[in-house]
């Protein structure tokens, strides 16, 4: 708050004609502009959080009735997150557990269909290559909320309504990430090398996982992310999949906590909703904090060449 | 960078090995069931508090069939949830349907008409202002649960320090609300709650407002009724003048904040507000207290803010079993008993027969008023006549948009429900249903 406050008069302040330092001031306002623009996303990103932070340390009487951003009278971490893994003969772990199974087990096996087949239709020639990829693309351009009802429907078919295959099949198609596997395989992999393979006798398997495979590590890291957040995020899909509330992932159980608790007049569950939601955002933030380096790596190889 | 990709595609490996183990054991609970030879199961689709807890109670005491509870994100999602479930045929046997929302998904198809079996249970035990929302277009859809009468919360300490009255008429509410700012310039005696088309309508309902009917085969659609309109001129005038708080709704936070500094020490809201409010703000235990809410003339009347019915989806598998169990938690005394068995839900059972079970709700927080006497007679005083429309969402979401501006002075409040008016009847058309103008 107070950051905002004092940049914004600076910017003010500098934006008339002025001439002493002609040659710094573009810089200084630039700068300041820059930082603003930064300050206030830095703002946008990192209140929600605190309060988030704050409120799982309250209790019920503090949430309402102190500051959102500051502590409350006492410190109820503890209580609360005990409470959290009590309630309900401890779903949340079961939650923490199915959300996990699908996000990684579901992002593992989407990245490495995703990096074969962009390798495929990057390298290698077969026919209707392109229609094919055209037809994936189709798929990129449709939001995945769309789609949730009609795979319901299918699902419903094939009879895996309300059982973990129902959520976690779908997970595993990820168009977006063929097209960046594509992109990233002609970038990474020299097509000299595949060629080389070739004359040493590899078939296209082994050439793929001896060599394809090592070359796109950071296609790999980064698909798997974005399909890791993707799922982790995904809410339309199991909503309309599930109903067993122990095959729920986190954010449909946190949700259904969130909406159950001002209901008939139960807002103890409010507090699970706010302390449940802090925890989830953990295992994110480990997963971005391991896997960065490789991502970060990768962008920059290259760069010279 | 090799050891550290070992140990990622290790970790991966084994997530991804130990995932049909776990996807087995989550099928358990509901194949075992299916494949062994003992009584059926019925599923139980529920939102509201203690459906696991009534569950467990039908189950220890019958042994002919037993009950599954699905646990569901309530709001508007559900309502979507339970059409797509009907669309694929995997419906629950059970499943909870709000009175404002079950014309709409009665329109839509959704469920069994259960006119034979459940109607003269609802003829019996109910009485007609809450009959008439379950029996629409003369058949029965559903049994009720619950009602949910407004009443009038007030801080008794601050009214006896002040020698205040809750109000008979909304002419002495009015007064009652000059008189609550005057004691304490920033003290409210009420809110405005500009998030929450529901009040809107149970303040048009007690005024004698009628939104929805019926007219031969047509529907018709008069949300903006003289009553109606009288009633928005009201509440419109109290807001401009400042007299009443304005927030989102009674379970916002900012409206809880309010409550725990005094600065809102009266309002308008049905029961199941005790127990929110005891919980929320435990540190005003023994100070507040319930009255019968103002009315036109003086006389008891209210009107209903929430409640919900039981009803059995189109396609259930066990209607007969289906219907056996919504009796047990609707007419039931052991059935109601265990939806109050928490003492912390201020729940009122729609069967009047029912209201003892009501014993359970502890009434520190209100100095030991019987509250349930005054929720009693509220709800006896809600008067017959009003029904919910099938596009009732559409009618809501028109009004609570422009709450707001009302709160902020740039929109009337009656106009806001012409709008509505018009918002509602082009929507009744595009679904191709008949309105009589």
């Amino acid at each position: 708050m107070t950051l905002t406050a004092t940049s914004a008069p600076a910017v003010r302040a500098s934006t008339p004609h002025r001439k002493p330092g002609a040659r710094l001031m573009p810089r200084l306002l630039s700068r300041t502009a820059v930082n603003g623009v930064l300050a206030l996303a830095m703002l946008y990103t990192v209140m929600p959080l605190l309060w988030l932070l704050m409120a799982a340390t309250k209790n019920m009487r503090d949430l309402f009735g102190t500051n959102g951003f500051t502590f409350g009278r006492t410190f109820d971490l503890g209580p609360n997150l005990a409470h959290l893994f009590a309630a309900d003969d401890g779903i949340y772990l079961r939650w923490l557990g199915n959300t996990a199974l699908y996000a990684v087990g579901g992002a593992f096996i989407a990245t490495t269909l995703c990096v074969a087949a962009g390798y495929a239709f990057d390298k290698l020639s077969f026919p209707l290559k392109e229609k094919i990829f055209g037809l994936i693309l189709l798929g990129v351009l449709v939001p995945a909320s769309a789609m949730a009802l009609p795979i319901y429907l299918l699902a419903s078919k094939a009879g895996i309504v309300n059982t973990f295959w129902g959520v976690f099949l779908p997970s595993l198609v990820f168009p977006f990430g063929v097209y960046l596997a594509r992109v990233f395989s002609a970038a990474y992999v020299p097509a000299e090398v595949i060629e080389a393979t070739r004359v040493d006798g590899a078939g296209d398997l082994r050439t793929f996982v001896s060599i394809g495979l090592p070359m796109l590590r950071t296609a790999f890291v980064t698909i798997f992310l974005f399909q890791f957040t993707g799922i982790w995020n995904s809410f339309f899909l199991p909503l309309v999949m599930l109903t067993d509330q122990h095959l729920y992932p986190l954010n449909l159980g946190l949700y259904t906590w969130q909406t159950t608790s001002l209901n008939q007049g139960h807002p103890e569950d409010y507090l699970l909703a706010i302390t449940g939601s802090l925890v989830a955002v953990v295992p994110l933030v480990i997963a971005f904090v391991v896997l960065q380096r490789y991502w970060k790596a990768g962008m920059t190889t290259g760069a010279v060449k | 960078m090799k050891p550290g990709r070992l140990r990622i595609s290790a970790l991966l490996a084994s997530a991804v090995v130990s995932l049909p183990a776990l996807a087995a054991c989550g099928g358990t609970d509901s194949g075992a069931a299916g494949a062994k030879p003992g009584p059926d199961v019925i599923t139980f689709r529920s939102f509201v508090k203690a459906s696991d807890v009534v569950t467990a109670a039908f189950n220890k005491t019958h042994k002919d069939f037993q009950v599954k509870w699905e646990n569901v994100p309530s709001g508007g999602d559900y309502y979507t949830k339970l059409a797509s479930s009907v669309k694929a045929g995997n419906v629950p046997d059970v499943a909870i349907v709000e009175y404002n929302q079950l014309p709409d998904v009665v329109s839509q198809g959704e469920l069994e008409d259960l006119t034979e079996t459940a109607g003269p249970v609802v003829a019996k035990d109910f009485p007609p202002q809450v009959q008439q929302l379950v029996n629409l277009g003369g058949k029965t859809w559903g049994i009720p649960r619950d009602v949910a009468p407004l009443v009038f919360f007030y801080r008794k300490d601050f009214f006896d320090k002040h020698k205040l009255e809750p109000a008979k008429t909304w002419d002495d509410y009015t007064n009652l609300l000059e008189e609550v700012k005057k004691a304490d310039p920033k003290a409210r005696g009420g809110i405005f709650a500009t998030a929450d088309p529901g009040v809107v309508a149970a303040l048009s309902w007690q005024g004698g407002g009628r939104w929805y009917g019926t007219e031969g085969q047509s529907w018709k659609v008069t949300i903006d009724d003289e009553p109606s309109k009288k009633v928005a001129a009201y509440w419109n005038d109290l807001v401009l003048k400042s007299l009443v708080g304005t927030y989102n709704s009674t379970s916002d936070d900012a409206f809880f904040q309010a409550v725990q500094k005094g600065e809102v020490v009266s309002y308008l809201c049905a029961n199941w507000c005790a127990g929110g409010l005891q919980s929320t703000v435990p540190d005003q235990k023994g100070k507040w207290a319930i009255a019968p809410m103002p009315s036109l003339d003086g006389r008891p009347a209210s009107a209903m803010l929430g409640g919900s019915a039981f009803t059995v989806p189109k396609g259930a598998k066990h209607p007969e079993q289906a219907l056996e169990f919504i009796k047990w938690i609707t007419t039931d005394p052991e059935g109601m008993k265990a939806w109050l068995s928490s003492g912390t839900s201020s729940m009122m059972p729609a069967a009047p027969a029912l209201l003892p079970a009501t014993g359970a709700f502890k009434t520190d927080f209100f100095a030991g008023q019987d509250i349930f006497s005054v929720v009693s007679k509220a709800y006896e005083s809600v008067p017959a006549g009003w029904t919910w429309g099938p596009s009732a969402g559409v009618t809501g979401t028109t009004i609570s948009d422009s709450l707001g501006k009302v709160a902020s002075g740039e929109a009337k409040l009656a106009d806001v429900l012409t709008s509505a008016q018009q918002a509602t009847v082009a929507d009744f058309k595009s679904r191709g249903l008949s309105v009589a103008q």
